[in-house]
C-alpha cells in the first residue's frame, strides 16, 4: 500500500470503526441498565423501527424532499436573477441587499406562522416559501460577490474589444461567478431542508401529505421514541446526500480549472 | 520608410497629460507622432507614468488634457500578466476577441490554429491555462492580442515577470513576427536591453511628472536575431539609452 492509498483507507476505516464502536457501547448500555425503549431505544430497535416504518417514513421524506428542492430551485432562480441585476446596477444592489439581509437575519419560526396563515389554502407553498426564504440569501451574496470578482485586466479587455454588456455578462462576469455560487448553492442545498423541516414542525400539518418533520413531532407526542430516532436518521442521511450531490455537481461544473476542485501537485 | 513618412501617423498625441483625482501628477505635456511601422518602446523606471501612458493610447484612460489620434484599424493589447480566462482552454482564450467581434467557431477556427501556430502553441490548443508555464501563459496572450491582425500592438511590460531565459526567447520571437507583418507596435519596458533589442525607436521617460525626455532611433537594421546580441554596435546603443536615462535621472 502506497501512504496516499493508506490515507485513503484510514479516512474511511477511521470515522466508520469509531461509529461501530459508538453503536456498540449505545446498544451495550440500553441491554446493562434496561433502559426502556421510551427514553433511549436501542440502535438495533431503531433499525428495525427503520425497516418496518420504512416505506411510510420514506413517504413522508419524499413530502419534505419536495419541499425542499422546490424552495432550492426557487432560491437558484431568484437569487441568480436578483445577483445579476445587482451586478448591473449599483443603485439597485446598495438599495435592497440591506433588505435581502432583514430576510436573511430573521428567525424563519418567527415569521413562518405569518406566512403559513396568510397562505393557508396553499400548505405546500406556504412551506415552499419559508424554506427558501432561509435558502435564497447565501446564493444571493455569493454570486453578486462572484459577478464583481472578474479580473480588473478582462474587464479592460472586453472594453478595448467594444463587448456589449450582456457578452461581458455572459462571456466573463457569470464564468468568474461560477465558483462562488456554487459554494452559495452548497451551504443553500442544507438550508432549505432545514427550512423545509423548521415551517412542517410550525405548520404541523395533519392529513396524508404529511413531511418527516410532522412525523417527528407526532412521533414524540407518543412517545414512539424509536420511530423519532428512524425519522431522524433519514433526515440526517439526507441532508449528507444533498451535500454530496452538490458537491459533485461542482466537480462536474469547475473540476476542469478551479483551485478549489483542483487535485494539489506534491 | 518614405512612403510610410507620407501616411498619416497611427498615433498622434498633443500635449497630454493625465493627473489622477488623488492629485497625483502622472504625465505632463506629451507630444508624440508614431508613424505606422514603427516597433518603439517606452523605456523608463516605475512610476514615470508609462503604462498610463499606454492606457491613455488604447483609450482605456481619458487624459486629463490635450489629444490623443488614432488610426483606424483594430487594436491588440497584452497585459503585464498573461491576463486569460482560467476556465477557457487556450483555443477559447484566443478566440475571445473574434467571439466578441460576432466570429462564429467555424469561421474562426482556421484563423486561430494559424495564430496559436505563430507563437508555437499548436500543440496546446485544448490545454487549460493553468497546464502551461508562464512563458507559455504569456504566448497565449500574445496570440490573442494577435488574433483579430491588429494594426497597432500594444504591450505592456509584458515579459517582467518571466525569468531571463524565457524573456530572451520570448523577445526573440515577437521580433521574428513583428519582422514578417510590421504592426505598428508600441511597447513598454523597463529592460534597455530588451528595448533596443526589438525596437527601431526607443522613447526614455523620467517620473514625476512623467515626461519625455529622450525620443532617439535605434539604428540596428533589420532582420535581428539573438546574434545581434553579442554585436559591439548593440552594446553601444544600450550604452547611449542608459546614459540619457541616467542624465535625465540626475
Amino acid at each position: 500500500m502506497t501512504p496516499a492509498e493508506r490515507g485513503r483507507a484510514l479516512r474511511i476505516a477511521a470515522p466508520l470503526g469509531l461509529g461501530v464502536l459508538f453503536l456498540a457501547a449505545w446498544q451495550a448500555l440500553v441491554w446493562a441498565y434496561e433502559i426502556p425503549a421510551y427514553v433511549l431505544p436501542g440502535p438495533l430497535l431503531i433499525g428495525e423501527t427503520l425497516w418496518r416504518d420504512g416505506p411510510s417514513l420514506l413517504a413522508s421524506l419524499w413530502v419534505t424532499l419536495r419541499i425542499t428542492f422546490a424552495a432550492l430551485a426557487a432560491a437558484v432562480v431568484l437569487g441568480g436573477a436578483l445577483a445579476i441585476l445587482f451586478a448591473q446596477s449599483r443603485l439597485l444592489e446598495i438599495s435592497l441587499f440591506p433588505y435581502a439581509v432583514v430576510l436573511q437575519v430573521t428567525p424563519i419560526v418567527a415569521i413562518a406562522p405569518l406566512i403559513i396563515i396568510w397562505l393557508k389554502d396553499e400548505v405546500f407553498l406556504s412551506l415552499v416559501v419559508c424554506a427558501w426564504i432561509v435558502a435564497f440569501f447565501p446564493i444571493v451574496a455569493n454570486t453578486t460577490l462572484g459577478l464583481n470578482s472578474a479580473d480588473r485586466n478582462l474587464v479592460d479587455l472586453f472594453r478595448l474589444y467594444r463587448a456589449s454588456r450582456w457578452q461581458t455578462l455572459r462571456y466573463l462576469r457569470v464564468p468568474t461567478a461560477l465558483p462562488y455560487f456554487l459554494g452559495g448553492l452548497r451551504i443553500s442545498g442544507g438550508l432549505a431542508l432545514i427550512g423545509a423541516v423548521v415551517a412542517e414542525f410550525v405548520a404541523s400539518t395533519g392529513g396524508s401529505e404529511t413531511g418527516l418533520a410532522s412525523r417527528i413531532v407526532e412521533a414524540g407526542y407518543r412517545l414512539q421514541i424509536a420511530r423519532l430516532f428512524a425519522a431522524l436518521l433519514l433526515l440526517a442521511l439526507t441532508g449528507i446526500a444533498i451535500f454530496a450531490a452538490l458537491s459533485w455537481l461542482t466537480r462536474r461544473l469547475i473540476g476542469h480549472w478551479h483551485e478549489s476542485v483542483l487535485p494539489r501537485e506534491e | 520608410m518614405t512612403a510610410d513618412d507620407a501616411q498619416p501617423p497611427d498615433i498622434l498625441l498633443a500635449s497630454v497629460g493625465k493627473s489622477f483625482r488623488n492629485g497625483v501628477e502622472a504625465l505632463a505635456g506629451i507630444d508624440l507622432a508614431v508613424a505606422s511601422g514603427t516597433f518603439l518602446s517606452f523605456v523608463g523606471p516605475s512610476g514615470c507614468g508609462k503604462s498610463t501612458l499606454l492606457r491613455i493610447i488604447a483609450g482605456l484612460v481619458p487624459p486629463s488634457m490635450g489629444s490623443v489620434r488614432r488610426g483606424a484599424g483594430d487594436l491588440g493589447f497584452v497585459f503585464q500578466e498573461p491576463t486569460l480566462m482560467p476556465w477557457a482552454t487556450v483555443h477559447d482564450n484566443v478566440y475571445l476577441p473574434l467571439r466578441l467581434a460576432g466570429w462564429s467557431r467555424e469561421r474562426a477556427r482556421p484563423r486561430i490554429a494559424e495564430t496559436l501556430a505563430a507563437v508555437e502553441l499548436g500543440d496546446f490548443a485544448q490545454a487549460y491555462p493553468r497546464q502551461l508555464s508562464g512563458g507559455m501563459r504569456m504566448r497565449v496572450s500574445i496570440a490573442r492580442a494577435l488574433v483579430t491582425e491588429p494594426r497597432l500592438l500594444l504591450l505592456d511590460e509584458p515579459f517582467a515577470a518571466l525569468d531571463e531565459f524565457t524573456r530572451f526567447k520570448l523577445n526573440e520571437d515577437l521580433l521574428r513576427l513583428w519582422q514578417r507583418r510590421r504592426w505598428t507596435v508600441v511597447f513598454v519596458t523597463h529592460s534597455i536591453f530588451e528595448a533596443v533589442f526589438l525596437s527601431n525607436r526607443v522613447v526614455v521617460m523620467t517620473p514625476r511628472p512623467g515626461r519625455i525626455v529622450a525620443d532617439l532611433p535605434i539604428e540596428l537594421a533589420y532582420p535581428r536575431d539573438s546574434a545581434l546580441r553579442t554585436v559591439p554596435a548593440y552594446t553601444e546603443q544600450c550604452r547611449r539609452v542608459s546614459i540619457l536615462l541616467s542624465e535625465a535621472m540626475a
